[in-house]
């Protein structure tokens, strides 16, 4: 579906997106003036890297050329602040005439979110549904792992993903001998806490393959992991910023592909990640409505 | 009371971009006004204006501006900046290297900073006019915090991470000196120890034409005599822009660290005149009021003054008024007319900058002694009799220097400034 907003892209269109493209770099006005022209929408990613690395502070560009940079947040690891997110609104508005409510700006973190959510709204598609923000009181009522072995501190769960952070605070047990006198955060830990996103994952969202039932917090394990390479060694201040995505989910096994990185820069990869899962007892948990309403019932008489 | 002293200049004006530079313009008299040329409209009287070297503020997106290397400032301050809030910037950092601020002193709870400014009124209509056309939804997010009186303050507070009292003063051509003469009671009263004050205009089509239109501006289109305070045949005032920084700093504080102190500020004075929107009072009773306040708080004898740097713009009535002041303060008692200049004469009037400017003008006479002269004067108004005018800047160090500034609404502000002697 073309953008019904693009209209004949005259000289002076042309001469107006240049002018305001002018501190982007000519490849983000060639692939706008793509849009523009044709309403070919497959360059668009680049017009909002464009866009964004305009507004960035010298040092903060490179960064949005690492291999990784759809996972850069915008406030934490690039440094753009609610002003700054209003003027790369305003050039995207007008660079590829679009209108963006207030609204929909609160539940974009990261580049990759801004770049799905500007495709859904020149594509005219519905936009990705809201993420749900998990904080770290909540995390320990869900899990069923605590102290002290519990990696997860903040977490944000999307429909088809889930982030989180952890920062490594030097005072981890195993830290102690891992390794004498040279702490390093262990690679199979970063694993148990991709396992753990995993878990959290299953626990929190509600896929369509589980038919309405509920995983069950206490009958879930982990079973395999394949193609796992570790690219950066972590250490005490570190923040982990945590990602998995579910690639097969099929009751009772869920397969994710998992990732770990440090502002930015690739810290451990697994392509499988593999939990088995079962779901809590319907019948009981129906047992305890009826019982909950009995009561109810009961109480209204005793009030009658 | 705890005394002030001046630690700390910074310049962006007309006659220099730096102490030295600006010792050496009212050394040998080199004034800083320039042909202007009104871009909208060529036709328009105004001719001159002060013109702020190595700096380019031309249009409305600072990303488009230049201004010297060293100040190397981040998109994210310069974003929000109107021209004169550049100017402030640079001047700003300047004085604190100036003053040898570390940077705990400057962030710190005891550290303020004041400023003046009328506002950016070419911001102000630029950005109104896009959202205007645009939409209110597009206007630029930055547009009020750039624009408005009180982005000097909005802006160098968040830019230098002030922690102690910030405002802005805004009483057009005094308000630099009503920020100086606040920033001296904070110190002298220990609820401050130090405040970095600095006044700035813009200084371009929006903030000098409109002055053509009171018929305030001279029609001269001669840079080198456009503005010629106590001449008998001024015109008008010659506009300019730019920014000065004064740091002011509770004695024993700057003494505690070492700083090279200028001179002392030893108080002010204020009065109104009651009188009229935009017209002096003819006999400059506001004023006159003012520098007796000032005298009275400070102790000092008007005989103890040795010069006066003038507000005098070159406006017919408002030197007139103003040497009626002086004459009512200097002379009525048999007494002797101190030298007296207005520095104007070199600078231009630089209104919401024009206090501070000479503020540091007097401070920088006071510790390199000179009394820098009044400039471009061919037949002195015979008005000026009694006054000791001087014509040329001398080498005789001033002991003890009062500083001027009037405002429209009759606003008027004096300030004593005294050779520093280490107790």
């Amino acid at each position: 579906m073309v953008n019904p907003e693009l209209k004949s892209f005259t000289e002076s269109d042309e001469e107006a997106l240049k002018n305001s493209l002018k501190r982007c770099s000519p490849e983000t006005f060639e692939a706008a003036a793509l849009y523009r022209k044709t309403g070919d929408s497959s360059k668009v990613p680049e017009v909002v890297l464009g866009i964004v690395e305009r507004f960035l502070e010298p040092e903060a560009r490179p960064r949005l050329h690492q291999s990784n940079a759809d996972k850069l947040r915008l406030i934490e690891d690039l440094g753009i602040d609610s002003l700054t997110m209003v003027e790369i609104v305003i050039l995207t508005e007008e660079t590829l005439c679009l209108t963006i409510d207030n609204e929909e700006l609160k539940d974009l973190r990261t580049l990759e979110d801004v770049k799905v959510f500007v495709d859904c709204k020149i594509k005219g598609l519905p936009l990705p549904t809201k993420p749900t923000h998990v904080d770290v009181e909540e995390i320990y009522s869900l899990m069923p792992h605590g102290h002290p072995f519990l990696f997860l501190q903040s977490a944000t769960l999307r429909n088809n993903e889930a982030s989180a952070t952890y920062e490594i605070s030097g005072t981890e047990f195993f830290l102690e001998g891992h390794f004498r006198e040279n702490p390093v955060f262990p690679a199979s830990v970063m694993l148990e806490a991709l396992g753990q996103l995993a878990v959290l994952y299953l626990l929190k969202t509600e896929r369509p393959e589980f038919e309405g039932n509920a995983v069950d917090k206490n009958k879930i394990y982990f079973t395999s992991c394949d193609g796992v390479r570790a690219h950066r060694i972590c250490k005490p201040k570190d923040v982990l910023t945590l990602n998995v995505k579910p690639k097969r989910i099929k009751h009772p096994i869920a397969t994710f592909e998992g990732q770990v990185s440090v502002s930015g820069e690739k810290a451990a990869f697994a392509e499988e990640i593999t939990l088995t899962f079962d779901f809590k007892k319907r019948d009981t948990k129906t047992a305890t409505q009826t019982t909950a309403k009995q009561g109810a019932e009961q109480l209204l008489v005793d009030q009658d | 009371m705890r005394n002030v002293v001046v630690t700390g200049l910074g310049f962006a004006t007309s006659i220099g971009n730096n102490a030295s530079a600006v010792l050496d313009s009212l050394q040998n008299l080199k004034h800083g006004i320039a042909p202007f040329v009104d871009a909208i409209d060529p036709s328009n009287p105004v001719h001159v204006a002060g013109n702020i070297q190595d700096f380019n503020t031309t249009g409305y997106d600072p990303e488009d501006w230049t201004y010297p290397e060293e100040y190397n400032i981040r998109r994210e301050v310069l974003r929000g900046l109107s021209p004169h809030g550049l100017y402030a910037l640079c001047a700003t950092k300047q004085a604190i290297a100036d003053a040898s601020l570390t940077e705990d002193l400057l962030s710190n709870p005891s550290t303020g900073l004041y400023t003046a400014s009328a506002g950016s009124a070419g911001c102000l209509s630029h950005h109104m006019e896009r959202m205007n056309e645009r939409g209110v939804l597009r206007c630029y997010p930055l547009a009020i915090v750039a624009s408005i009186a009180g982005t000097l303050t909005f802006n160098l507070v968040a830019a230098l991470k002030i922690l102690g009292s910030s405002c802005g003063f805004v009483s057009a051509c005094a308000s630099s000196g009503h920020a100086l003469g606040y920033a001296f009671d904070e110190i002298a009263t220990g609820r401050q120890d130090r405040i970095i004050v600095v006044g700035a205009e813009d200084g371009n089509r929006e903030s000098i034409i409109p002055f053509a239109g009171m018929r305030a501006l001279t029609s001269s289109k001669d840079p080198n005599t456009a503005s010629r305070p106590f001449d008998k045949n001024r015109d008008g005032f010659v506009c300019t822009g730019g920014a000065t920084t004064l740091i002011l700093e509770d004695e024993s504080s700057a003494q505690a660290r070492g700083a090279r102190i200028y001179a002392r500020f030893n108080g002010w004075g204020q009065a109104s005149d009651g009188y009229n929107v935009a017209i002096s009072h003819p006999e400059g009773d506001g004023l006159a009021r003012a520098i007796n306040l000032a005298l009275k708080a400070t102790g000092i004898n008007a005989q103890d003054i040795d010069y006066v740097n003038a507000h005098a713009t070159s406006t017919s009535i408002g030197d007139t008024s103003e040497m009626r002041a002086l004459k009512s303060v200097f002379l009525n008692n048999g007494g002797a007319s101190p030298a007296i200049s207005s520095t104007k004469a070199l600078t231009g009037h630089g209104l919401s900058l024009a206090s501070a400017m000479e503020a540091a003008f007097c401070t920088l006479s006071i510790h390199h002694g000179i009394m820098p002269g009044s400039a471009h004067i061919e037949t002195l108004d015979p008005e000026a009799e009694g006054l000791n005018i001087i014509q040329e800047t001398r080498p005789e160090a001033p002991k003890t220097v009062l500083s001027n500034s009037s405002g429209f609404g009759g606003a008027n502000v004096a300030l004593i400034f005294s050779k520093y002697s280490n107790p």
